[in-house]
């Protein structure tokens, strides 16, 4: 049951990917774009990733669709008849290698779902503790946070995400230094 | 606030296309905007679109703070809460005209929210240095605050709920200016 839900909604992404990229019209290619975030984010919760789900549905299919069409507003339908782009055979090549290249890694990933997994294994093969296994016993003991993502976010890292916190902050500061800029030339 | 005149701009406007305002407000760009009810107009002219955005809304929003809140205990945190409190500004602005939305949400609230949300986060960095403990030491707190870590864990998620959340709608409302033309100029022009 399960796996032909994984399959269907790795089909959709699959194919939804393709038309987001092939689409001639930019507001339909937004619109199938936001639905391949959707399903990104189904095969996330599956994967049990709630975390990573909630922000791909969020930003992904949310937040991004709408700048997306804010914009596009400026630009024109194309008026051919043809729906679907031409593919340009030799960028179709290169993504295809490169594609291949990629895929030839899953095989040496672990099984979904495998207690001995390297990332989520008790131990290292020299039999040191593994972060993973560390964070889980320890959590919710030392900081009585059962969220173990907010955990290591905020009480393990809380520097790193500080960081990431003024980046976001000095970038989105900049942008609208200079939109505002643009905007009143 | 902005419902009952995106209502009665509809029925005024309805033989307009979507397609039509969309060039009429994105098209003459740097032509003057003449009167207070062409500003207003709201660019989606869908009942649908009003009355669902309305009736979802206010359960986006509160679920927007509840991820926020609950950071400590259920998957999501700030960063996704923030994103979904935002979606709901911008999903009003969606359906209900960007310009009027625009005005109703303060530029310098953003900012404030922005700051406020950083300055927050250094608080959290700040307190435990001052209970003898390292900078970000929340574990410290628990013993001679009496404030369980969870808690302090929960501030940190408001403060960045509160950045990306006017992050996201500062974002949304400067990309949007750019696009269809604001008054921004012409108030700047003012000045």
């Amino acid at each position: 049951m399960t796996l032909a839900l994984e399959l269907a909604l790795i089909a959709f992404v699959v194919v939804t990917a393709v038309f987001a990229a092939l689409l001639r019209d930019v507001l339909g290619s937004i619109a199938v774009f936001a639905a391949y975030s959707l399903g990104l984010a189904i095969i996330w919760v599956l994967l049990q990733a709630p975390d990573v789900a909630l922000t791909e549905a969020a930003v992904g299919a949310g937040v991004m669709t709408f700048l997306f069409l804010l914009t596009i507003a400026k630009t024109t339908r194309p008026d051919t008849e043809k729906p679907l782009k031409q593919v340009d055979l030799k960028a179709f090549v290169v993504v295809a290698a490169v594609a291949l290249l990629m895929l030839t890694t899953v095989p040496a990933m672990p099984e979904v779902g495998d207690p001995d997994a390297p990332p989520v294994s008790a131990e290292h093969p020299t039999g040191e503790q593994t972060p993973y296994s560390y964070y889980i016993e320890n959590t919710y003991v030392q900081a009585g946070i059962e969220n173990a993502v907010a955990g290591v976010l905020v009480v393990y890292r809380g520097f790193d995400t500080f960081g990431e916190a003024v980046v976001v902050f000095a970038a989105a500061v900049g942008v609208m230094v200079v939109l505002k800029r643009e905007v009143l030339k | 606030m902005t419902d009952s005149s995106g209502f009665d701009d509809r029925s005024e406007n309805d033989s307009s296309t979507h397609r039509g305002q969309l060039e009429a407000d994105g098209g003459e760009a740097g032509a003057p905007i003449d009167t207070e009810e062409a500003r207003r107009r709201p660019y989606v002219e869908s009942q649908v679109v009003m009355a669902t955005v309305r009736l979802i809304s206010p359960f986006v929003l509160t679920y927007g703070v509840f991820v926020t809140l609950h950071g400590a205990d259920s998957p999501g945190g700030g960063f996704q809460g923030g994103v979904i409190m935002a979606a709901t500004v911008v999903m009003l602005a969606f359906s209900f005209g960007i310009q009027p939305t625009r005005e109703w949400v303060d530029d310098s609230a953003l900012l404030g929210l922005v700051a406020g949300g950083v300055a927050l986060f250094a608080v959290a960095i700040l307190t435990p240095m001052a209970f003898d403990g390292a900078a970000l030491e929340l574990v410290v707190l628990e013993s001679t605050t009496t404030v369980a870590v969870k808690w302090w864990v929960e501030m940190v998620e408001v403060a960045i709920g509160m950045m990306v959340a006017g992050v996201v709608v500062g974002l949304f409302f400067v990309i949007s200016s750019g696009v269809f033309g604001t008054d921004e100029a012409d108030r700047e022009g003012d000045r």
